[in-house]
């Protein structure tokens, strides 16, 4: 009897490790958005949380991209706008903007983006380091993902964090 | 944790408690070398530190305490007296037992990092000078209270394996008594690792001495720790002090709901029963805040401790002769305050006594007494603690002080001409300047007085300074008791609040426009007899400037020290209590703020910070004048210019309206509900002269759209309309409590809905008509 319960355990657990083993080594699950007319993402495990826009407060003496502060629970986080840290022309709010919280180590801030797209699994494989003339100054293209149809840019969330004023 | 390591913090933790205690003791000592009970204590000191070290091992302090415990041994039989000589030694050896245990510390040795060798040699001296020593006897003839110094005297290596057992045993008996007092909760536990450690460990204590742990009497030796305390790591009080925070903001914003219910529902019967809750909440908010404040407070004692043992170096240093009288060291404050506070008053006092206290001669001569005295007081005032530290010597001479300025071109001639005496008195805190003629040892290189600043206004302190000539001077620091929760004075400027320390605002005026004056392209306001200098926030900060000032502006005067300056704003909003909270990593250091809360109804407010502010003052330029040229841009010059904003959920009521407004020939913008409107009018591409709006509405209602309209400062004057088939008075009142202008019943007619609008944007019917 207590061979067969073993048995059987031991083939669960043989069918749950081997899928998952091979996804987890070069899986990636990406969270792809629109800032302007580029579509970009960043990896699910570095974004805390997506919220519809809430009240900010303008934060004097910072760079215009960072449009201020915002409560979330009772902290205080900046607000960066990422179409203008793009150098775009800044966002105008409506129904599909969000604020993407995104959290690396310690540091927290919320980005202002223009609309969600879709929630992706690329394969580490299909990313390609940033072309050269892309990595100038400001590293925060991670990389470059290639699906069927389209290109997306992965965002570096280390440096998006960082600050740089 | 590790037995060793619980063991080895215990003994660190008890043995800087003695040291504190052993300097202060020392010091009284030489002024009563013949006080028996000190001489006991302080033996007990070294002896018990001794003990200690030798059981964990640490062979260079174990070498250290011992030879002090013979030299004081020596001195408690009474077969040595005490000189200063001697004194200076045993003080020397304290240090070093200071540096071994910060090493130990550090490290978890004591080897290799601080040579005992010449000390232990002077120690050995001293005992030897006076007579050949009888190896020190274990039992003194004096009443003992302690049972410690009994059993061990001889030197560790000299026991043999039984002793050495004792003696760990003994040891551990008294550790643990003075656990098992210090730590109740922790006490079952503690015993079971006690008990399955000897099988592991050779030098640790068989189970035994528990058994004796309980039959003994907790010795009497230290009455102070009989008091019922527990040890909490300083980082649960630190979260515990966050969660209050929470609560503080949660408590804010039930105000902020209840005044807002009040004014809605105002006479109904369960008004009375929320208002009973929300201020027992209140209470026991403020009562819970002051709670946990008082657990984080620690007696100023603690700093001012050090201090004797300071003075009376410094006196034999300078050859002076000062006396240190210490008041108040009760007084309680924050712990982080008690951390950062003793620094500078490590300066403060040395200046005083290398700068204010004279020689004896030169005392004599003066007719003073030959030994000058330095008080240090603290006691509490209101929020805030005062430390005081006066002394009787030759004083600040504000004449000399200001040429000194000039000649190391801190200031111009015509600033020093202007100064006051107490400006002048501040001058000592200017980096790089020295009253001292030459540089000795203990001040005069002209950095200290400027840290001392720096860091009182760190901690949202105030200096101020009190003197005269050949009487001596009064320092006196005001601090706030706590850093977490202050109270502050909010203020509005354009769309936009801010939160100001209370602690630097000195008062607050309500003025006009054309009392302020222009003095070499600065504003300035003349108060009393004073002129104040004046600087805009919104200049500050750059704020977008939406609409002018008012009839009346405020000045809210912040002052730092002996410098102030008056802020314009443009209405202030109150007091409040606010809990600081960082703004993070990414926007630390943001020049002018200080830190971030959140109010009651949830939005973030900005902190100032007063002294950056100061220094931002001097460098910005007022734009004022340039909003009138931006108002005149805006001029109408026919119908289309008039932007009206119809709103209402209905489409045919929406045509309505737009065909009756038709004949005027104005703009109109349709929004389908509140926040729809909301958000056209915050957007700001367009500026609406006019709204209609509609009281049912999906979303957002007209009340709720009208009240929130009327927040922004840009739009109180925006005639508001409400268009309704809702009739009865209570609903007009409503209207015109949330700040509806004009109130139309549904149904009207054309011309009468043209009319209003017309005459509310003040649009001239009969000529725009033909």
């Amino acid at each position: 009897m207590s061979n067969r319960i073993e048995q059987v355990l031991k083939k669960q657990q043989e069918q749950q490790k081997a899928p998952s083993e091979s996804e987890i080594e070069n899986v990636i699950q990406l969270v792809g958005f629109m800032v302007g007319e580029e579509e970009f993402a960043v990896p699910i495990l570095g974004i805390q949380e997506i919220i519809k826009p809430i009240e900010y407060t303008r934060t004097p003496k910072t760079p215009p991209y960072v449009l201020g502060v915002f409560n979330l629970r009772g902290s205080v986080l900046p607000l960066i706008d990422l179409r203008m840290k793009f150098g775009l022309s800044r966002s105008k709010e409506n129904e599909d903007t969000r604020y993407m919280v995104i959290k690396h180590n310690d540091e927290v801030a919320g980005f202002v983006i223009d609309r969600l797209t879709q929630a992706t699994r690329i394969k580490e494989s299909a990313i390609d380091p940033a072309p050269e003339t892309l990595n100038d100054d400001q590293n925060f293209i991670y990389g470059v993902g290639k699906q069927k149809d389209k290109l997306i840019s992965i965002l570096n969330v280390e440096a998006l964090l960082k600050r740089d004023f | 944790m590790d037995e060793f390591q619980e063991i080895l913090e215990d003994f660190l933790v008890e043995a800087f408690e003695m040291i504190e205690q052993l300097d202060n003791d020392l010091i009284e000592l030489e002024n009563s070398p013949d006080d028996l009970d000190l001489l006991n204590r302080i033996f007990r000191v070294a002896h018990t530190i001794k003990g200690s070290s030798s059981f964990l091992n640490f062979d260079v302090l174990t070498h250290l305490t011992h030879h002090m415990e013979d030299v004081l041994n020596k001195a408690r039989r009474g077969e040595l007296s005490i000189t200063p000589e001697i004194m200076d030694v045993v003080l020397e050896s304290t240090d070093k037992m200071k540096a071994l245990l910060d090493h130990i510390k550090e490290t978890g040795s004591d080897e290799g990092a601080i040579d005992v060798g010449p000390t232990v040699k002077r120690l050995e001296a001293i005992f030897s000078g006076e007579k050949a020593s009888e190896e020190s006897r274990p039992q003194a003839a004096e009443p003992e209270p302690a049972p410690e110094p009994e059993a061990e005297e001889k030197e560790l290596s000299e026991m043999s394996e039984e002793e050495v057992e004792a003696e760990i045993e003994r040891l551990l008996a008294q550790r643990q008594e003075e656990d098992r007092r210090r730590r109740e909760a922790k006490k079952a536990q503690q015993e079971k690792e006690a008990v399955l450690m000897p099988a592991k460990e050779e030098k640790s204590p068989a189970s035994k001495p528990q058994k004796k742990v309980e039959s003994k009497p907790a010795p009497k030796e230290r009455k102070t720790t009989v008091e019922q305390t527990i040890r909490v790591d300083v980082k649960r009080l630190d979260d515990l002090m966050n969660l209050i925070g929470e609560l503080v903001l949660g408590k804010n914003r039930l105000l902020k709901i209840y005044d807002d219910v009040e004014e809605r529902y105002e006479g109904e019967q369960f008004l009375e029963e929320l208002n009973q809750v929300v201020s027992s909440v209140s209470l026991v908010t403020t009562d819970l805040q002051i709670a946990v404040m008082k657990t984080r407070m620690l007696p100023i004692g603690k700093v001012f401790n050090k201090f004797p043992r300071m003075v009376r170096d410094l006196s034999r240093e300078l050859h002076k002769e000062i006396e240190l009288i210490i008041s108040g060291e009760e007084t309680e404050l924050d712990k982080s305050i008690v951390e950062e506070i003793g620094d500078p008053l490590v300066h403060i006092i040395r200046n005083s006594c290398d700068h204010g206290i004279e020689l004896p001669e030169e005392r004599v001569a003066k007719g003073k007494p030959a030994k000058g005295t330095v008080q240090l007081k603290a006691y509490n005032e209101g929020n805030h603690i005062i430390i005081e530290i006066v002394d009787d010597g030759k004083g600040l001479d504000a004449d000399m002080l200001k040429m000194k300025a000039v000649e190391k071109g801190l200031i111009s001639e015509k600033e020093a001409d202007q100064m006051s005496d107490k400006e002048a008195y501040m001058l000592i805190f200017k980096p790089g300047f020295s009253t001292a003629a030459q540089v000795t040892n203990v001040s005069g290189r002209g950095v200290g007085m400027d840290v001392v600043r720096s860091n009182i206004e760190k901690l949202n302190g105030i200096i101020e300074i009190d003197s005269e000539v050949g009487k001596g001077t009064t320092l006196k620091l005001k601090i706030p008791l706590t850093l977490a929760i202050i109270q502050s004075l909010l203020v509005s400027v354009q769309e936009e609040y801010y939160a100001i320390p209370l602690a630097s605002v000195l008062e607050t005026v309500r003025i006009t426009p054309d009392e302020i004056q222009s003095v070499e392209g600065r504003s300035v306001l003349r108060l009393r007899d004073e002129v104040l200098s004046l600087v805009h926030l919104a200049d500050l900060f750059d704020v977008e400037r939406v609409f002018s000032m008012g009839e009346h502006a405020y000045v809210v005067i912040i002052g730092i020290a002996e410098t102030k300056i008056g802020l314009i704003v443009d209405s202030l909003i109150g007091q409040e209590e606010v809990v600081i909270k960082s703004l993070g990593e990414y926007l630390k250091g943001i020049e002018g703020i200080a830190g971030a809360t959140i109010r009651g109804d949830g939005r973030v407010t900005l902190i100032v910070d007063v002294g950056a502010l100061m220094d931002m003052a001097k460098s910005v330029k007022s734009s004022m004048q340039n909003l009138e040229d931006n108002l005149q841009k805006g001029e109408k010059s026919s119908p289309e210019d008039y932007n009206i904003l119809v709103v209402d959920d209905s489409k045919t009521d929406r045509s309505i309206m737009k065909r009756a407004l038709e004949p005027l020939g104005v703009t109109i913008t349709e929004a389908t509900n509140g926040v729809e409107a909301l958000n056209l009018m915050k957007d700001g591409s367009k500026s609406f002269d006019a709204a209609l709006i509609d009281i049912e509405m999906p979303r957002m209602d007209g009340y709720t759209l009208a009240a929130e309209i009327r927040k922004f400062n840009k739009f109180k004057m925006v005639p508001l309309i409400a268009v309704t088939s809702r009739t009865s008075r209570s609903d007009r009142m409503r209207g015109v409590e949330v700040g509806m202008t004009e109130y139309i019943t549904k149904p009207y007619t054309p011309e009468y809905l043209m009319n209003v609008v017309a005459r509310n944007i003040n649009l001239n019917v009969l000529e725009h008509m033909s």
